[in-house]
């Protein structure tokens, strides 16, 4: 090596090594602060970027930034959300000054979340909802899926009970699931997808049946939510592959505030009512139905309201509290909520305790370092009361009281409970005492999430979250409650369930100006959850004395009554592969391709891996020079999607051959289908959003979905260890519709402003394709009802359609008649014929909102038409033929009905299901702030003010579950719990 | 460069954490077991307990084969009672000989039937010992031999069957095989009394060849079934083989909770002690809770009763009719047998219905009952088992699947059928046989139709009418509530419909 060989290097080295500095050289920093034009306060998190550059920053809370731009920038964009973007003109002295403008377009700014990420609203591509806190339903909200009931176009929640922190049923789009508790929407809480069951274990009661399921998302403090997105359509949902065929609903928690520790006090006292009674004649007029009817019964000289001894006005209250605080790197969020929930029916009610932390971090000189950490710990305790889907022709808790003979005591002279016998209807009084049923269930969530910015243009985050969830039930049954298999022995019952999720994931993002006018905007990922569902349980009988509460001495049980059990169903695992793509050319033109691979141990081993792609494209209408002439329609845009999602909502287990263990047996159990895997939707949408004279947000969309490879429980060619198996059915189901959004300012004054909001959507459902077979659901209950079914599958209908006797009328002898196929009414055996849908065509949600001053006036309305509901209740307790020993509906008598008419699934108990409900209407006074109180307000609400149906029953809301053979049931009526009219008082303030 | 080593990076940790984390997707059973760890845990027992377990959806239940048997005869009905007991019209239909494809007993019988088929063949793969096996084996048959009876043809699948969809045997070959598998295991069967009746035994496997010989003729041709001299020699020398037995003195005592000991004449039960088993669902309790009326001594549905044509086959003084029990009558006043009439309490007193009606069951029954008092007291009540337990619920009677009576009736009928034989000799065993239950002796002669008929009387309710009468030739007759002769069709039962459409090797039954 020589001299001349070692100076050349040296050379580059120093030239190595002073490169950055002539870079330096050609570079300047800009200081400046972006302020608010209305108050002039500093405005932070704004994002200033220079023109022609991809150098970008944000805004601190103070308002100020600093950024290194070449020395050739002229000018920098600065954007905020809610606020006009501003081009400032930048020259040698480098320093701005910022004054932003709130945009009319404010929301258009919007970040929405979109599933591993967020996207600007105006850079949307698929059919995605958002609802904030402030346009969330009021009142008493129990669990988190009231909170957005009637608001978004398309999304239906069904009560499936009146009982507080009852199980709902929500459809997103229409109905395309046919197994029992599945076809509602994967909820993704902060990032994390919840398993969507509950550890509260199972108890059916012989005779008396099953109570209803609760709620899944009862953990969730509902003034922790701070907004909610719907991801509607299978181009937004395909980023969530295997499980997003039932749409998403990513709900994203409040996050501290930055300034001032603040502390949030919500406090609120309500009272409920039974909503609508069941119209059961009163003694008077039972004694005249006797005459009338000519009917040997004795009468006891009672006057029994049998429904109004089981009824109480239910008092309920709310505590919230909420501590927050922080700089702009590190923010917190401490929140308590205490919920003591009575019941309408006595003894039933709910009480919550919700404790929740949550904090965001940035760590290093640099800001490059994130964390964000979330605690939540809950307790739900539960009383239950016996109020079942099921019951049979001795009745549980609602029918033995809306089926109870007015003329009969409850009690008999001596106080004691007037019991009428094991092979009688139940003393509803004495049900209501013999019977002890308390559920609590422990809830932890948490979740610990890094995240580190590589540069302007890389992010990688990761998360790992658990949620543990454990239920204990403990119910009894006295020795003296006069039923089948309980009378003189009693039961106890007691088990122990556990749920457990732990999730891990990372995501890489890259943001970046390519060009000028082209941004992308990419994500890809991995994810690994795991779900473990496991429960022991015990049941004992013949205990000495009830005194202690039989679940605190099972010992003293009878050896031969006591049976154990004990389950761990398969630990299912998802492992996921996913990546998102946006392109974004000068924000008129945008496109979105995502792709998910989805590998489940559920899956059938020839299928272990399901990939789910998804494009869609948005075309910022407004952005065309075209339209710039254009004032009266703003913000109009285009979205076309379509992708692939899937559903995999199978038992663990399902594709294996699997052994079970009975007592001192052991028996193959499950027929393996290595084939299985997950159902898979297509769907297509398109959509169409603009703004009329800068105040009616409209929204369109039309959607085609369409669901294969359903998930069915198929029958065993058998001889086979069981009569039905999982397997992807050759079947479709396909759902097709409209959606619609309004949002009208119609005044907007400084002291009086009104606002409307509509939503509506319309939809047709239909199956077809299946193959040959007769596969009936909703089993109908009651007595001298075994057997019987309303719901039929068949090819070119609506699912779960209802198919029974089609009612003619009553013959000369006062016998019903029925259809049939011989053209002549027959009165027994009859035709079946498919009678009407129970899945509405239509649905919709009204919201108003008028402020004057500081008073505003909130109303809800949301209702559903073009469907039918099964009036079981009816059929099964309140029929003429029982008279003399139950309780008669006399709207459903005929003239000259025989009391002997027997009693048959028909069109006389199908009713129309169309409602209007007045579901919440909330009077407020903001007082604002009162000397050391800040934003004091004041409200009024009332829920389930009045409704507008022509149904005879409860609330033809009400969805019993009535699945049979694995095959899921919609819009059956039977003895439920009935739904509550509330009203609330409450108050909200801020130190 | 610093960027790029930033990508690099990026990519590296994303890379390495994502391969950390893969996971093979092995799917762990945690509460059961794959077949492989069953295969290696080899031990048949369980696998045995639980295709005896079996036996009660399939033939205890009051909605099971059992059920199929009865309302399609002449000597049960469950009439719909005004807003009771209508069920969808699943009683009324197998009565009236209407019922088509959609009838659901009809659809769950003939499915829990090959699930106890594919139970019992699932032993053979776990390393049975010799009398396992046979124990399985029997069950199997038996199971076969219901099919059969009930649908015409069988789905079977062999221990070593691989294909999804399982072949169907035919009616004579479904029958051959029932015939050689029996014949094959009953040296490895035990001998009674040394096994308890509750086990698959020697004299359970001979008792179903007999009627599988006995009815062979039929399965082939039930509109005309023939029976051949061969065949009924084995009835005979099969019926000679079971020893051991007398018929009990008392009746009842066939079917009291404490049957176990005090019968002498039960072949094959199901084993319901109590400090062994314990029964969920409807088991044996059944047979007392489908018949009395809700009040009426334990209680129960109010609900099947047998016709009066049928009752009135029965001498007065015959103790099958109605017996005074120890330990019910002189408790609950009821009696064992036929209940007609009013019933009183241990007291004198008359129970009453559900309407506070003194309580009178009559012998008059309509199909439909649509007046009160007769929507609660239409129609004779049966009742063979009974309980003194106060826990009506968990009863420990044995459940009666076999019993020697039928082994001396069908030999009778064998004797009668035998051209060659003359019928002295069966009508010395039916004579001996009513003696015994207090009837009177039959004169001289003795015809087919007098067999049948004393197979009611001492069957009845035991779940073989409807083949005994489609033996005799008198199922599709008119009866007391089936006002005309129903369509040949109806001596089988249809397949049902998501069976026929998961199994394209089976074919409906003619007619449906």
């Amino acid at each position: 090596m020589n001299l001349r060989m070692i100076a050349k290097k040296l050379k580059y080295a120093v030239i190595l090594f002073m490169l950055p500095f002539f870079v330096n050289a050609q570079q300047k920093t800009i200081v400046g602060k972006v302020t608010s034009e209305k108050d002039g306060a500093p405005i932070s998190g704004a994002t200033v970027t220079a023109k022609g550059s991809t150098k970008a920053t944000k805004t601190g809370s103070d308002g100020m930034f600093s950024l290194i731009v070449p020395s050739a920038t002229k000018s920098v964009t600065v954007t905020s959300v809610g606020y006009s973007a501003q081009l400032v003109n930048v020259g040698e002295d480098d320093i701005a000054t910022v004054v932003l403008k709130a945009s009319e377009e404010g929301l258009a700014e919007v970040v929405v979340n979109v599933g591993y990420g967020g996207s600007r609203k105006r850079d949307l591509t698929g059919a995605v909802a958002t609802l904030r806190a402030k346009d969330f339903n009021v009142g008493i909200i129990t669990n988190p899926d009231q909170l957005f009931q009637g608001k978004i176009a398309g999304l239906q929640v069904t009560s499936n009970s009146g009982q507080p922190g009852a199980a709902t049923t929500v459809r997103i789009r229409g109905y395309s699931s046919l197994r029992p508790g599945t076809g509602q929407p994967l909820y993704v809480l902060d990032g994390i997808p919840l398993d969507g069951r509950t550890a509260r274990p199972g108890f059916s009661i012989g005779g008396l049946g099953t109570t209803p399921e609760v709620n899944p998302l009862l953990f969730i403090n509902p003034n922790d939510i701070a907004s909610i997105e719907v991801l509607k359509d299978a181009s937004s949902a395909a980023i969530f592959g295997s499980r997003g065929a039932n749409g998403v609903i990513l709900i994203t928690t409040k996050k501290g505030t930055t300034g001032q520790p603040k502390l949030d006090f919500n406090y609120s006292i309500g009272s409920s009512t039974q909503f609508r009674k069941y119209q059961v004649a009163n003694a008077a007029q039972y004694r005249d139905l006797l005459k009338t009817y000519n009917v040997t019964a004795t009468d006891l000289g009672a006057n029994t309201d049998a429904q109004s001894e089981i009824l109480r006005t239910a008092i309920t209250q709310n505590i919230g509290l909420a501590v927050s605080g922080g700089t702009e790197n590190n923010n917190y969020r401490f929140s308590l909520n205490y919920q003591d929930n009575q019941g309408i029916i006595k003894n039933s009610g709910l009480k919550k305790y919700i404790a929740t932390f949550k904090g965001q971090s940035k760590f290093l000189d640099t800001k490059k370092l994130g964390l964000d950490y979330y605690v939540s710990l809950s307790r739900t305790d539960e009383s239950i009361v016996p109020v079942t889907n099921d019951a049979g022709f001795t009745g549980s808790l609602m029918s033995g009281a809306i089926g109870w003979n007015p003329t009969t005591p409850l009690l008999k002279a001596d106080g004691s409970f007037n019991q009428l016998g094991v092979n009688a209807l139940v003393n509803p009084l004495a049900l209501l005492a013999y019977y002890n049923d308390q559920v609590n269930i422990t809830n932890l969530f948490g979740y610990f999430s890094p995240s580190y910015k590589f540069n302007d243009n890389f992010e990688y985050k990761a998360t790992v979250g658990i949620n543990n969830q454990s239920g204990v039930r403990r119910a009894t049954e006295d020795s003296a409650l006069a039923t089948a298999g309980i009378k003189g022995r009693g039961i106890a019952y007691y088990a122990n369930n556990e749920l457990n999720t732990l999730l891990f994931n990372q995501t890489l993002t890259f943001n970046k100006k390519i060009t000028s006018n082209l941004n992308l905007n990419a994500l890809i990922g991995y994810e690994y959850q795991k779900f473990s569902y496991k429960g022991t349980s015990v049941s004992g009988q013949d205990f000495l004395s009830n005194i202690p509460g039989y679940t605190n001495i099972l010992q003293n049980a009878s050896q031969s009554s006591i049976l154990i059990s004990s389950f761990n169903d398969p630990s299912s695992e998802l492992q996921s592969y996913f990546g998102r793509a946006t392109l974004n050319f000068s924000d008129k033109y945008l496109i979105t391709g995502t792709v998910r691979a989805d590998g489940s141990n559920k899956f059938g081993s020839n299928n272990n891996y399901g990939y789910f792609p998804s494009f869609a494209a948005r075309w910022n209408v407004s952005s065309e020079n075209f339209m710039s002439g254009i004032k009266s329609i703003s913000n109009v845009a285009l979205r076309i999607g379509y992708g692939v999602t899937g559903s995999q909502e199978f038992p663990a287990g399902s594709s294996q051959q699997q052994y079970r263990f009975g007592q001192q047996s052991l028996g193959l159990s499950n027929y393996a289908n290595k084939d299985l895997k997950w159902e898979k939707t297509t769907q297509f949408n398109i959509g169409l959003d603009l703004i009329v004279a800068k105040r009616v947000n409209f929204s369109i969309d039309y959607f085609n979905k369409n669901t294969s490879d359903l998930i069915f429980n198929n029958p065993v060619p058998l001889p086979g260890p069981a009569v039905r198996y999982w397997v992807n059915s050759p079947g479709n189901i396909t759902n097709k519709g409209i959606e619609l959004k309004l949002d009208a300012n119609i005044i907007e004054k400084k002291n009086f402003s009104v606002n409307l909001g509509f939503n509506a959507a319309f939809i047709k459902n239909e199956i077809q394709n299946l193959p040959p077979g007769n596969i009936l659901t909703g089993v109908v209950s009651g007595n001298g009802l075994s057997g019987a079914t309303a719901q039929k599958l068949a090819n070119g209908q609506p699912i779960l359609s209802f198919y029974m006797l089609d009612f003619v009328g009553l013959n000369s002898s006062g016998f019903a008649t029925y259809r049939d196929d011989s053209g002549t009414p027959k009165t027994a055996d009859a035709t079946q014929y498919f009678v009407g849908s129970p899945i509405p065509k239509t649905t919709m949600g009204i919201n108003l909102d008028v402020t004057y001053k500081k008073l505003t006036l909130s109303a809800s309305m949301y209702g559903a038409f073009g469907h039918k509901v099964f009036n079981n209740t009816a059929l099964a307790v309140l029929p003429i033929s029982k008279l003399g020993s139950y309780n008669v509906d006399t709207r459903f008598l005929l003239p000259g009905e025989n009391t002997g008419n027997g009693l048959a699934a028909s069109t006389r108990y199908l009713e129309s299901g169309n409602y209007l409900k007045m579901a919440n209407m909330t009077l407020a006074y903001n007082a604002g702030n009162i000397s050391m109180l800040k934003n004091v307000s004041l409200f009024v609400t009332g829920q389930n003010l009045f409704w507008i149906t022509n149904y005879k029953g409860v609330d033809p809301e009400v969805n019993t579950d009535k699945q049979k053979d694995g095959v899921s049931s919609f819009g059956l009526e039977y003895t439920p719990y009935p739904s509550a009219r509330t009203f609330q008082l409450g108050f909200r303030l801020s130190l | 460069m610093k960027k790029t080593i930033n990508i690099i990076l990026v990519f590296l940790v994303f890379t390495v954490t994502t391969m950390i984390s893969c996971t093979k997707l092995d799917e762990k059973l945690n509460d059961g077991l794959t077949q492989e760890q069953a295969n290696s845990f080899g031990s048949p027992s369980g696998l045995l307990k639980n295709a005896y377990d079996q036996l009660q959806k399939t033939m205890v239940d009051q909605g099971s084969f059992w059920a199929l048997e009865e309302h399609s005869s002449d000597e049960l009905v469950g009439p719909t009672r005004s807003s009771d007991w209508d069920d969808n019209g699943r009683w009324r239909k197998l009565h009236l000989h209407t019922y088509d494809k959609t009838h659901d007993l009809i659809g769950t019988s003939y499915e829990e039937l090959l699930i106890l088929q594919y139970s019992a063949t699932n032993v053979l793969n776990f390393s049975p010992s010799p009398q396992q096996k046979a124990e399985a084996r029997f069950l199997r048959a038996y199971s076969m031999y219901c099919s059969l009876i009930g649908w015409g043809q069988v789905a079977f699948r062999s221990e070593t069957e691989t294909a999804a969809i399982p072949p169907v045997k035919k009616p004579a070959e479904a029958m051959d095989f029932i015939i050689s598998e029996l014949t094959a295991i009953v040296p490895d069967l035990p001998s009674r009394p040394t096994a308890l009746a509750s086990q698959a035994n020697k004299d359970a496997a001979n008792f179903l060849l007999m009627k599988c010989y006995l009815n062979k003729g039929m399965v082939v041709n039930r509109a005309a079934p023939t029976f051949a001299a061969a065949d009924m020699a084995q009835v005979i020398t099969l019926a000679n083989s079971i020893t051991g037995y007398t018929l009990t003195p008392n009746f009842f005592d066939n079917f009291s909770e404490n049957n176990i000991s005090a019968s002498t004449e039960n072949i094959f039960t199901e084993s319901n002690n109590a400090s062994t088993v314990s029964r969920n669902g409807n088991s044996v309790k059944s047979r007392w809770f489908m018949t009395l009326n809700y009040n009426h001594s334990f209680g129960g549905w109010n609900g099947f009763t047998t016709l009066s044509d049928f009752y009135n086959k029965f001498e007065s003084a015959d103790k099958r009719r109605s017996a005074s029990y120890p330990g019910i009558t002189n408790v609950t006043g009821m009696k064992l047998g036929f209940l007609v009439g009013p019933q009183l309490n241990a007291a004198g007193v008359q129970y009453v219905d559900g309407k506070g009606v003194p309580l009178s069951y009559t012998s008059n029954i309509n199909i439909s009952e649509t007046v009160q008092p007769a929507i609660e007291q239409a129609g004779i009540r049966v009742i063979k088992y009974s309980t003194t337990n106060a826990n009506k619920d968990v009863p420990t009677n044995d459940y009666v699947f076999f019993r020697y009576a039928d082994v001396l009736l069908m030999k009778a009928e064998a004797l009668v059928r035998s051209s060659a034989s003359p019928s002295a000799p069966a009508l010395t065993i039916i004579n001996n046989l009513r003696t015994a239950r207090g009837a009177s002796a039959l004169p001289s002669s003795l015809s087919l139709t007098d067999i049948l008929d004393e197979r009611g009387r001492e069957l009845y309710w035991e779940g073989w009418r409807r083949e005994d009468q489609i033996r005799f030739g008198t199922f599709l007759s008119s009866n007391q509530l089936k006002p005309s002769i129903t369509s040949a069709k109806f001596l089988l039962f249809p397949i049902p419909d998501n069976d026929l459409s998961a199994n394209p090797n089976l074919v409906q039954n003619p007619g449906f």
